[in-house]
């Protein structure tokens, strides 16, 4: 009784040490606030440590806040209203700890968590430095952070304190657990890791800020921003991508990507910050875009904001909304006001951030990154529109509508094609205005091997149609030509065949720039080819690392190409011994199962999967049976994926009794998914690229 | 100097304009409305046989599922009243969180004088208990 009463005690004080740690990061960050802004403009050397300090007090604090909260999740303290939410004593501690995010009030607390970090950070990277640039940039980072601790006060209507606790020390005697589709390993790691991405977006911003302020537009702020830009490109590449794996194997709907708003809340940060990675190496350059650098930080970073005002206002009814609060206004308001702050410091700098220099020709290195920007950036707002086109309809005509995934997937293709030829071009066109020369060296040979490609492609898809049996579902998107829009008829399938002719360019273009290379340094150095690429690629790792982002690239076109465009689908309700087939592989239920796990229960059929009469492999896709006391049964989909070559069959079932038997009408719906493999390892290959970039130090940054 | 930037200018603004001119032209061909429940019924006539989406809560009881034919007919019933839309949804899983009283949208074509929509895409949002989870089942694309 006595150690009982102990440890409630204990919950009890850890919590109430959390909550006044939130208060207290108030005061740390108007202190950091203040004391920088007095401290830079006075110059005064004391002020701006003291400023420094403050910023890794809010660190401390905070990290108390989440401690406390994390301490209640792990000791099932049911005295905190968010733990109940959100976790429950038989929830496995994985889970237990994941929960911290699982609803907004705690994701708003981790987030700020993640956003404290940056200020020590920042002040370590810059001990060494000479110049107050990094002092400059704490101050937005700390005016962003006293905004997210405002919001977890509790002092909005409702959004309540995490570490609130139930009034008179009651104590509820059990959580309430969190979604069973939920405990599952990606989803630990997805949501954290778009949290880092996004957060890491904000120093960045202040960097871009604080050149604004301290009026040092030059390459100061772009060499220190672009290291912490590729950071964050890298994280939301991953995290982006861990979302999708998630939905594929756990929804059981076969596909990865919906443009679901909160796939195009994450979408948008990353079209901008790619674009930025490439603007930021023109004015590096040739001292142009000064001001659309300062722009595009800025709107990526307003569009992790704007992510988070659509899923978490309730505006857009989205699948993944949040539950509908008033937080959204706040998030508006501050999405305005940091916006107008930017705009007024760029009016008070204008004269600073004129180009030194002007485009030359349309067809040229510096044209085809502009134009690079153009296409992200556009495609950006594209996909804001269609996002907010239930706001904007609305708006507009007074009726609420909404467009479908085919109104994405149909406006993103043609510049998606554009951008994925850039990925080529760009690196191979010379700067300033291409020459004949230049054109018949870099472009000639790999437009030709793309041109041989395309036409083995067509043979290629010529004979699968005909092979394959007609599928209504499965000629999609890139097999056949939006009808009306632009060319009329519906088997040539030109999306695919511009993919395959774009991509090959691409491959064929930069991998000569990787020989050519290589071969240099084989020559110069005396060694072998290897070991020459291996030089060349350390040399200069900016410029070869982001020459494999673009392999990269092209490989998740030729995936997504695959999968999206040429998918079969067969649903089929099948009793015991019966078979279906898809494409030209025969399943035949052979057996049912049924079995009890730790705390749910599975019950599933045995499929044998054969092609041509010949015995492929058995699959087991099945049905989780959760119970919960007071809520019901709740059973999801566990889909069974297997891997043929670089494709996947793919099983999810429909609804089954708990108590399966031979005469159960089983509901199975099969995808067969060509080339979905190639588009995990395409992304793998971006990430390595994206590794490479950033190991090179920014001191000895010399780009293209 | 002048004619570069001209060029430059010009090709610019074609390709914004292009950009545009899809970007509306797609918007227009594939809006679908929105609707609760309630109002569809009230607007009955003039969306019959258009396709749409409806927003509502899946009625208590209201579903069942046909297994033999791969069959699931359920009502939709609005949020704030009692009235109710017949859905029926073939050949496609039931998503996750289904469960009576949960939030579901409904995506298909209406057929007024049955009350009922053929839906290709319905997406479920679990019921207040949680947050933050989704699921969805659909046609995997466009057509």
């Amino acid at each position: 009784m006595f150690i009982e009463d102990l440890i409630v005690a204990i919950q009890g004080l850890t919590a109430e040490l959390g909550q006044a740690a939130i208060f207290l990061s108030i005061l740390s960050a108007v202190w950091t606030i203040v004391f920088l802004c007095i401290g830079l403009t006075k110059r005064k050397p004391n002020l701006i440590r003291s400023g420094r300090n403050a910023i890794i007090a809010t660190f401390i604090l905070i990290s108390i806040a989440t401690g406390a909260l994390l301490f209640g999740f792990v000791t099932d303290d049911f005295s905190m209203k968010y733990v109940v939410e959100v976790s429950s004593a038989a929830q496995p501690l994985l889970y237990k700890i994941t929960a911290l995010w699982g609803r907004m009030s705690g994701s708003l607390l981790f987030w700020l968590w993640l956003l404290t970090i940056a200020g020590p950070i920042v002040v370590l990277q810059n001990r060494r430095s000479q110049d107050s640039l990094a002092d400059y940039a704490l101050i937005p980072i700390a005016i962003v952070q006293l905004f997210f601790i405002v919001l977890v006060t509790g002092w909005i209507e409702g959004v309540y304190n995490p570490l609130d606790r139930y009034p008179d020390w009651q104590i509820a005697v059990d959580g309430q657990g969190m979604n069973p589709l939920l405990q599952t390993p990606s989803m630990a790691f997805h949501p954290p890791t778009l949290y880092i991405g996004w957060i890491s977006l904000t120093v960045p911003f202040a960097y871009a800020v604080a050149a604004l302020l301290s009026g040092r537009i030059g390459s100061d702020w772009i060499l220190r921003s672009r290291r912490w830009m590729l950071f964050s490109w890298i994280v939301l590449t991953v995290g982006i991508t861990l979302g999708g794996h998630w939905a594929y194997q756990e929804l059981g709907w076969g596909g990865y990507w919906a443009w679901d708003p909160v796939e195009n809340a994450s979408f948008m940060p990353w079209l901008l910050g790619t674009a930025y990675l490439h603007s930021v190496m023109i004015q590096e350059k040739r001292g142009m875009l000064k001001l659309w650098n300062i722009l595009l930080i800025t709107l990526s970073f307003q569009f992790t904001l704007i992510g988070t005002f659509i899923t978490r206002s309730g505006i857009i009814t989205s699948v993944h909304a949040f539950a509908q609060s008033d937080i959204g206004g706040y998030f508006l308001g501050f999405i305005l006001l940091s916006t107008l702050g930017v705009i007024a410091l760029i009016v008070y700098r204008w004269e600073r951030l004129k180009s030194a220099n002007r485009l030359e020709s349309l067809l040229s290195r510096e044209s085809s990154f502009v134009l690079n920007n153009w296409l992200l950036v556009g495609l950006t707002l594209i996909i804001l529109w269609g996002t907010l086109w239930p706001i904007i309809s609305e708006a507009i005509q007074g009726e609420k509508a909404s467009v479908p995934e085919e109104f994405f997937n149909q406006v993103v293709i043609i510049p998606g094609l554009l951008l994925l030829f850039l990925t080529g071009a760009g690196p191979v066109i010379s700067w300033k205005k291409i020459t004949p020369n230049n054109f018949k060296r870099m472009f000639i040979p790999p437009i030709i091997v793309g041109l041989i490609a395309t036409c083995i492609g067509w043979i290629f898809l010529a004979i699968k149609s005909i092979l394959d049996a007609p599928n209504p579902i499965g000629e999609s998107l890139f097999a056949q030509i939006p009808d009306g829009l632009i060319f009329s008829g519906k088997t040539f399938p030109i999306f695919s065949l511009l993919c395959i002719f774009a991509s090959v360019f691409v491959l064929v273009a930069i991998c000569s720039e990787f020989y050519r290379g290589a071969k240099l340094r084989t020559k110069r150095q005396q060694t072998s080819f290897l070991n020459g690429l291996g030089l060349l690629i350390q040399r200069n790792k900016r410029r070869y690392g982001g020459y494999i982002v673009h392999i990269g690239i092209v490989i998740v076109y030729i995936g997504i190409m695959g999968s999206k465009g040429y998918f079969l689908l067969e649903s089929e309700s099948l009793k015991l011994g019966e078979s279906m087939e898809v494409g030209s592989y025969q399943l035949t239920m052979k057996d049912t199962f049924q079995e009890e796990r730790e705390n749910f229960f599975r019950a599933g059929v045995v499929f044998d999967v054969s092609k041509n009469g010949k015995h492929i492999t058995m699959m087991r896709p099945a049905r989780h049976f959760y119970h919960k006391a007071g809520q019901g049964d709740q059973d999801t989909i566990e889909s069974a994926i297997h891997g043929v070559g670089m494709d996947n069959l793919y099983i999810a079932l429909g609804p089954l009794p708990a108590k399966i038997d031979n005469t159960t009408d089983v509901n199975a719906q099969v995808y067969y998914n060509p080339l979905i493999r190639v588009v995990w390892i395409g992304v793998a290959i971006m990430v390595l690229g994206g590794l490479v970039a950033i190991a090179e130090r920014s001191e000895s940054a010399t780009s293209t | 100097m002048k004619q570069r930037r001209l060029k430059i200018i010009a090709a610019s603004t074609i390709l914004l304009i292009a950009m545009v001119f899809l970007v509306l032209a797609m918007t227009e061909k594939t809006s679908v409305l929105h609707f609760t429940p309630a109002e569809l019924i009230a607007n009955a006539e003039e969306n019959d046989n258009q396709n749409l989406q409806v927003d509502g809560v899946i009625a208590e009881g209201s579903s069942t599922w046909d297994a033999p034919n791969f069959k699931l007919t359920f009502a939709v019933r609005d949020r704030e009243s009692d009235e109710t839309v017949n859905v029926i949804y073939e050949n496609r899983l039931k998503p996750d969180n289904f469960t009576d009283g949960g939030s579901v949208f409904v995506e298909g074509k209406y057929d007024a004088t049955k009350n009922m929509i053929v839906a290709t895409k319905l997406t479920t949002k679990c019921a207040s208990k949680y947050e933050g989870a989704e699921s969805t089942s659909s046609e995997k694309s466009s057509s």
